[in-house]
């Protein structure tokens, strides 16, 4: 399944007169794995949860493969059908296990149970959990919670992957292994992938850059794409914090 | 069903909360319960005293709280037949429940050579000729595959059938007849009887005969002459309105609660809400599952309430005093109105939660933190 092509134009966003984005606007070809950068509370979230269809903009147009996201009254269908989100929070439903959890999209979608649970269990294979699928989330770490809940943005096999900060608090090692799994998975199914992250690790694994500041996109020079390696200054090196950007 | 599994899933998670709220619509439905099987029987009682048969009237003790538990002194029997107007008067003893193999039957203690008892046409065998005896309704005995000759338990007392008659009047073809002093020994009424059963003179005009009765008899309630009939059922009727009333109240609160429970399930689970919301599930599914636990608390409280419903209708017959008499009957009809009550309950209270749940932002919840 190709991924989806995303054209924001003009896009404005105010939360009770206060204008967190302003003007924005920019397209992602399908495929692409994309990063957004900016400092806290530049409008990341935001920025994703519109594109999500999970809020609508104040101002402007966001088409996804030609849907325009903007002006859904219901975004039932394209949160289900087009779009998988990985929250910054995991939000997985404490009292459901791995399984489960991932299962979610499936169930709003009808999917037949016996399929549920094969396609459940094929997508913790995917992200390297299949021995964890009766877990609860509560006894899963950090890292393996954020893998179940990329599992369960795949479910709705989505044409558009938005994720914010996934890696948020993990440690070097871990959120490694998560902008791996995320690479994997646009090489896999050519989704278009969309990440906001802090994290300068990132930046080693995706195609371009976009950084949100003062309520503006722009286009983060290509110098400032794939920063060097981390010195290896030991065997201790996973321990440092990741760098900020 | 997997909504519904799911719901019991999430209100097991919550034992205490969500017995607590069951318990509440369990109250409510099992006043309703308890309050409809006693008005029931009260009133199946009641009405069964207004047909003595023919043209006849039947006399009770006026401030009786039914006329089932009227009380009257045998001596009035004799002041009534030197009253002009009346050809014959009987004294009836009648003992309701305590024909055990038919609950809802009367066993009425008569002299079997009264008036009352002349009437009946025997089918099979004779009218009863002692304390050992009984004279069996042809209802009572189609129903209880009595034949001459076989036991009846009244009261504990096995009597010997002695002959099957009918009558045309339902309540007396579906009854027994034992003999008047029998019935007064089992009811422990000495010198008493539950009512008088009058004959008028064919020389006199029935209100004529009521009339003069009333002058003569302040005391006594008259049955049987079109007019105070419809008392005979009133407190029953009073009783099946209470009941109302009060199932209502009972249902609102038992509603309330339910509601309670639910929007602070919602509110607590608000990301759980959002979360579906955001991966894709519609404002009628989200609803859907709040609904659910809705309904599931309130069917355990529906078959908590059942139970304690018919335990209560017990206690409150006792309570009343009026155990001898009401036999409270709970019909599987009471019960499958009370399950349907349930369901709504949950649907009801259910129903403005689902809506908050269904409508919450996902952006707004899922950016909390
Ligand atoms: N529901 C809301 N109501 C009012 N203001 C909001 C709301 N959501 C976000 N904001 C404001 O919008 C701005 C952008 O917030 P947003 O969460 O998008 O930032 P962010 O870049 O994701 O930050 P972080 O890196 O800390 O996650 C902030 O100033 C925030 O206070
Ligand atoms: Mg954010």
């Amino acid at each position: 399944m190709p991924g989806s092509r995303v054209e924001v134009e003009r896009l404005t966003h105010a939360f009770d007169g206060n204008v967190v984005l302003r003007d924005v606007s920019f397209s992602i070809e399908p495929g692409e794995l994309v990063a957004l950068t900016g400092p806290s509370g530049s409008g990341k979230t935001t920025l994703l949860q519109l594109l999500g269809g999970l809020d609508r903009p104040t101002a402007g147009r966001i088409m996804v493969d030609g849907i325009p996201v903007h002006a859904l009254r219901h975004a039932t269908r394209y949160r289900r059908e087009v779009v998988g989100f990985v929250f910054q929070l995991h939000h997985l439903l404490p009292a459901l296990t791995a399984q489960e959890n991932v299962q979610l999209p499936m169930v709003a979608a009808h999917v037949p149970r016996r399929e549920r649970d094969l396609r459940a269990h094929e997508l913790l294979d995917e992200v390297d959990l299949s021995g964890r699928a009766r877990s609860l989330p509560s006894s899963l770490s950090g890292g393996e919670r954020q893998r179940v809940a990329i599992a369960r943005a795949l479910a709705g096999q989505p044409r558009l992957i938005l994720a914010d900060e996934p890696t948020g608090s993990l440690d070097a090692a871990a959120t490694e292994r998560i902008w791996q799994l995320l690479a994997a998975v646009r090489e896999r199914h050519g989704s278009t992938i969309l990440v906001a992250s802090h994290d300068a690790s990132l930046l080693r694994h995706v195609d371009r850059s976009l950084a949100i500041r003062g309520g503006a996109v722009c286009e983060q020079p290509a110098s400032n794409l794939a920063p060097p390696p981390p010195p290896a200054t030991g065997p201790d090196h996973h321990d440092r914090a990741p760098a900020e950007l | 069903m997997t909504a519904l599994l799911q719901s019991f899933e999430s209100l097991e998670r919550r034992p205490l909360r969500t017995f607590l709220t069951a318990l509440g619509t369990a109250l409510g439905i099992a006043t309703i319960v308890a309050l409809l099987a006693v008005a029931g029987g009260a009133q199946a009682s009641a009405t069964k005293f207004l047909s003595l048969g023919g043209s006849d009237l039947g006399l009770f003790q006026r401030d009786a709280a039914d006329p089932t538990t009227s009380v009257l002194p045998l001596a009035l029997v004799s002041e009534l037949r030197r009253t002009r107007g009346v050809q014959a008067a009987t004294p009836l003893v009648l003992l309701v429940g305590e024909i055990h193999r038919s609950p809802g039957a009367i066993a009425f203690g008569a002299y079997p050579d009264s008036f009352v008892t002349d009437r009946y046409v025997f089918l099979q065998g004779h009218m009863l000729t002692g304390d050992r005896q009984v004279a069996v309704g042809s209802g009572l005995a189609a129903q209880l595959h009595l034949h001459v000759g076989d036991t009846l338990s009244i009261a504990h007392r096995e009597l010997s059938v002695s002959g099957i008659y009918h009558m045309g009047v339902p309540e007396q073809d579906d009854g027994a007849v034992i003999a008047f002093g029998l019935a007064q020994a089992l009811a422990g009424k000495q010198g008493e009887a539950t009512t008088i059963a009058v004959s008028l003179a064919p020389t006199v005009s029935r209100s004529q005969g009521v009339e003069t009765i009333r002058r003569r008899f302040p005391g006594l309630l008259i049955l049987g002459d079109g007019v105070s009939a419809p008392r005979a059922g009133v407190s029953g009727v009073l009783l099946s309105r209470l009941a109302l009333v009060l199932a209502v109240i009972a249902l609102v609160i038992g509603g309330v609660g339910v509601m309670n429970t639910m929007l602070m399930a919602v509110t607590e689970r608000r990301t759980e809400f959002a979360l579906l919301a955001a991966v894709g599930w519609s404002g009628p599914q989200i609803a859907l599952r709040v609904m659910a636990e809705g309904v599931l608390t309130s069917l355990i409280g529906a078959a908590l309430g059942l139970l304690l419903g018919v335990i209560g209708a017990q206690l409150l017959v006792g309570l009343l005093g009026a155990g001898e008499y009401v036999a409270p009957n709970v019909t599987a009809w009471d019960l499958g109105r009370a399950l349907l009550v349930g369901v709504l309950l949950g649907v009801l209270g259910g129903m403005y939660p689902a809506w908050r749940a269904a409508r919450l932002s996902p952006a707004k919840v899922l950016a909390e933190r």
